[in-house]
């Protein structure tokens, strides 16, 4: 469940529109969702794609380029033709006329099919690229193991909570180098990780239990017996909130990039 | 109607019905108005109201509530969050939602009337309010579609397209009026497009001027900072928050957006002008008298519209006309707004992007910062050190206020073509804090901070208004309405709501009583005086 919530933060933080900050714990959208929200239209047919990427390969690519994104042709990821086209209606008469006023051939003796299976191709380019819901981290596992060994129990500091043998035992066959890069990082995501909290009252009663929710004005907690409790923020109430990422959070002030990195390739050794 | 008819109703049309072109002003409208999104035209969000103040606020109470109903979630966005700051004219306030506009009963809490558009594409992700000409109001649909309608009945006078949704397009801007002027910027960033801000006149909707945000061509001002023409035909720069304007100096001034693609900045070499920029532009015709470029050759998605404040104060005992910004990149600005010169860059938030400033007092960015194919660790959240949410600046503690972000994010380049396309990477969020933040406008030193406890604004941002009742008015994170000493930090009063404070308060002055507006999810709220009037 941590781990869910650690993701889904992270997904969402990636795939938030530029005009939001963003969003801890609110469940991350995918690619379709994301695709919803920027009105691109009816998806892209996969099968018509794959085929239509083998007839655009040898016929189209070569002018604007294997990507669509343009070479000694147009680009046509971002061609208005393509972006206003919604399965083919725009895209297939300019592909079976052509454009011989501007070099380009005509393709009447490919089907109707064919063509159509090429303009879901295209539509697939401008998903791969203006949905970022699709995008994926590429190589992250690009340090110095050895170094990262040393860092971790060295200058690091993280020997003195977490055991390659122990805690940490086949840490990498559970997460992804890109996910194990990002936990250790900031293993909670967003918020951090569920906190202890201890309420002392002006009568020098204490109770302790798992934050549930905290503001400037209360505080409410689960204790042992599972029950929630909630207490005003009054005068005379202490509350204290356990901090268990102090260490994480003040290595984020030391790191270099290339710590994390080393970090990261000793890590992903951890099978 | 011939114009002699036209130039007898005028004047009685200003006072009785629509909005007097009086009301807008650069400092403070008049009392019992707010007649465009930031108040005045200064953007300060600074009332001189005081009927509510830190000696009574205990009595400030909900008088009326209006929740939107019957439109249910929006397509991709879910339930409807009001983020536009209502006008109030004459006794009614207009605000709006993605695709609705709503007119409400100032002294109840009633709807009068509501208007609804049917869209075709364009992001749902906000809309910011209506602008206000005379009787006639200035909407936008988030599908490129600038509407106008009567403000007496809602509607539709006429309809016109400023933006193509589907190259991803997307309008959400607040519309603003300066003199014969309706102002339209836009959105999107989705799809390398070139951004603009457009007047046009509020009687035909008829384009008066157009401004780029990129050169045109190259050889013009400003393209050696791109490689090439294609590059600026695609780079971004958005205009898609209200900007501010001085009536004496006739200057607009505008945030524009991260340059595109977003993330990976290799096919862009340069600084990009005038993309993640301030600029200042003739309100006549849109030309460029000055720029200041806040982010240069941006690869965090560190758009920088957030508002131009504009002030007055003394600097070395001399009276200075100002503009100070709390920019997405975690710099606060200072800067002369008659000819855009520097007095303050200094980090509000983290700035490890940045390797300092240049001799004009712009960040110089740090390549080995920018997004990474392995990741590159910044000091401020993926969202940056704020957002569009309205700050404020009052005169009577010489105090910048913001709601601001701190933590770390992992910037990831995901697109190494040579022609990236898009946003061409990510950033990856780690730790968010939300911290109410006051900037000394001298120095950018902060001089005091309120942590919330409950960590990130999440998804919605809330706006700031000071008052000369000596209150600050803000959301939290936890769904309070929080009243601070602007002065100290001490929070003096709070209010639990439904939802966060999600647009920015304003206040204005009915049948002698002193009303405070907020928006918070799907609900305005209006507060008052207990016993007051």
């Amino acid at each position: 469940m941590r781990m869910l919530c650690a993701i889904s933060a992270l997904a969402l933080a990636a795939l938030l529109p530029a005009q939001e900050p963003p969003a801890g714990g609110r469940g991350g959208r995918g690619g379709p969702a994301l695709r919803e929200f920027l009105g691109l239209g009816p998806p892209p047919d996969a099968k018509a794609a794959e085929r239509g990427a083998k007839l655009y390969s040898p016929n189209c690519g070569f002018c604007h380029g294997e990507n669509a994104n343009g070479a000694s042709g147009p680009d046509l990821v971002r061609s208005p033709v393509v972006l206003h086209d919604e399965k083919g209606e725009l895209i297939v008469p300019v592909l079976r006329d052509g454009r011989p006023d501007k070099g380009m051939p005509a393709f009447a003796a490919m089907t109707s099919a064919q063509l159509s299976d090429i303009a879901q191709f295209l539509h697939l380019r401008v998903e791969l690229t203006a949905n970022r819901g699709t995008y994926k981290t590429l190589n992250v596992v690009t340090g110095d193991p050895k170094r990262g060994e040393q860092y971790f129990n060295g200058a690091g500091g993280c020997a003195a909570c977490h055991s390659p043998t122990g805690d940490l035992a086949k840490i990498a066959a559970r997460y992804p180098p890109d996910q194990l890069q990002n936990r250790f990082l900031w293993p909670g995501g967003g918020r951090g990780a569920p906190r202890k909290v201890t309420v002392e009252l002006p009568s020098g009663e204490k109770v302790s239990g798992t934050l549930a929710r905290i503001d400037d004005f209360s505080v409410d907690l689960t204790d042992g017996s599972g029950a929630r409790r909630s207490f005003n923020r009054d005068d005379g109430v202490k509350v204290d909130v356990e901090d268990r990422l102090t260490a994480h959070r003040t290595l984020l002030d030391k790191y270099s990039d290339a710590d994390i990195h080393d970090l990261t390739a000793y890590l992903v050794t951890l099978k | 109607m011939n114009p002699r008819t036209l130039l007898f109703l005028l004047p009685v049309l200003a006072a009785s019905q629509g909005l007097d072109p009086k009301a807008l002003r650069l400092f403070q409208p008049p009392a019992d108005s707010w007649p465009t999104y930031n108040g005045d035209y200064s953007g300060r969000r600074y009332s001189t109201l005081a009927q509510i103040n830190a000696a009574n606020i205990s009595s400030l109470t909900p008088v009326w509530t209006y929740r939107i109903a019957g439109i249910g979630p929006q397509r991709g966005v879910g339930n409807p969050v009001i983020k536009s700051t209502p006008l109030l004219v004459n006794g009614v306030l207009y605000f709006t939602i993605p695709d609705h506009v709503f007119a409400v009963d100032a002294r109840q809490g009633r709807l009068l009337w509501q208007y609804d558009w049917e869209d075709h594409g364009g992001h749902l992700v906000g809309q910011r309010g209506v602008g206000m000409y005379g009787n006639w109001l200035y909407f936008l649909g988030p599908d490129g579609w600038f509407i106008s309608l009567d403000a007496h009945t809602g509607k539709e006078r006429w309809r016109k397209k400023v933006a193509d949704e589907k190259l991803q397009y997307f309008t959400t801007m607040s519309t603003m009026v300066v003199k014969n002027h309706v102002l339209v910027g836009v959105g999107g960033d989705a799809m390398d497009v070139r951004g603009y801000l457009e007047a046009r006149d509020p009687e035909t909707g008829e384009l008066q001027w157009r401004w780029w945000s990129e050169p045109e061509k190259p050889g013009d001002p400003g393209s050696d900072t791109w490689p090439n023409k294609a590059a600026m035909d695609h780079g971004g720069g958005m205009t898609w928050m209200p900007g501010t304007y001085d009536p004496d100096l006739n200057l607009l001034y505008w945030g524009t957006g991260n340059a595109n693609p977003v993330y990976a900045g290799q096919s862009r070499k340069g600084a990009n002008l005038w993309t993640a920029s301030i600029v200042a532009l003739n309100a006549d015709t849109g030309k460029l008298a000055w720029w200041f470029q806040a982010s240069p050759h941006d690869t965090h998605d560190w758009d920088n519209v957030e508002t131009p404040v504009l002030f007055d104060a003394s600097v070395d005992g001399r009276p200075r006309k100002l503009l100070a910004q709390a920019a997405r990149c975690g710099y606060f600005f200072v800067l002369d707004r008659t000819n855009g010169k520097n007095l303050v860059s200094k980090g509000f938030a983290g700035v490890n992007w940045s390797k300092g400033v240049d001799a004009k007092g712009q960040p110089i960015p740090d390549p080995a910062k920018e997004p990474q194919v392995d990741g590159s660790l910044i000091n401020i959240p993926a969202g940056g050190g704020t957002n569009w949410p309205p700050p404020s600046y009052s005169p009577d503690t010489g105090l910048f206020y913001v709601n601001a972000a701190r933590g770390y994010s992992i910037a990831y380049l995901t697109d190494t073509d040579e022609q990236p396309e898009g946003y061409g990477g990510r950033g990856g969020g780690l730790i968010t804090e939300a911290v109410l933040e006051a900037l000394e406008v001298k120095t950018g030193n902060i001089a005091w901070s309120h942590t919330y406890p409950s960590g990130t604004f999440g998804t919605s941002f809330s706006g700031i208004l000071t008052t000369a009742g000596k209150l600050l008015f803000t959301g939290d994170p936890s769904q309070n309405l929080i009243a601070f000493d602007p002065a100290s930090g001490k929070i003096l009063w709070h209010y639990r709501l439904a939802q966060n404070v999600s647009n920015g308060p304003s206040t204005w002055l009915l049948d002698g009583r002193q009303y405070l507006i907020v928006g918070a999810g799907d609900t305005l709220y209006a507060f008052a005086p207990r016993g007051a009037n």
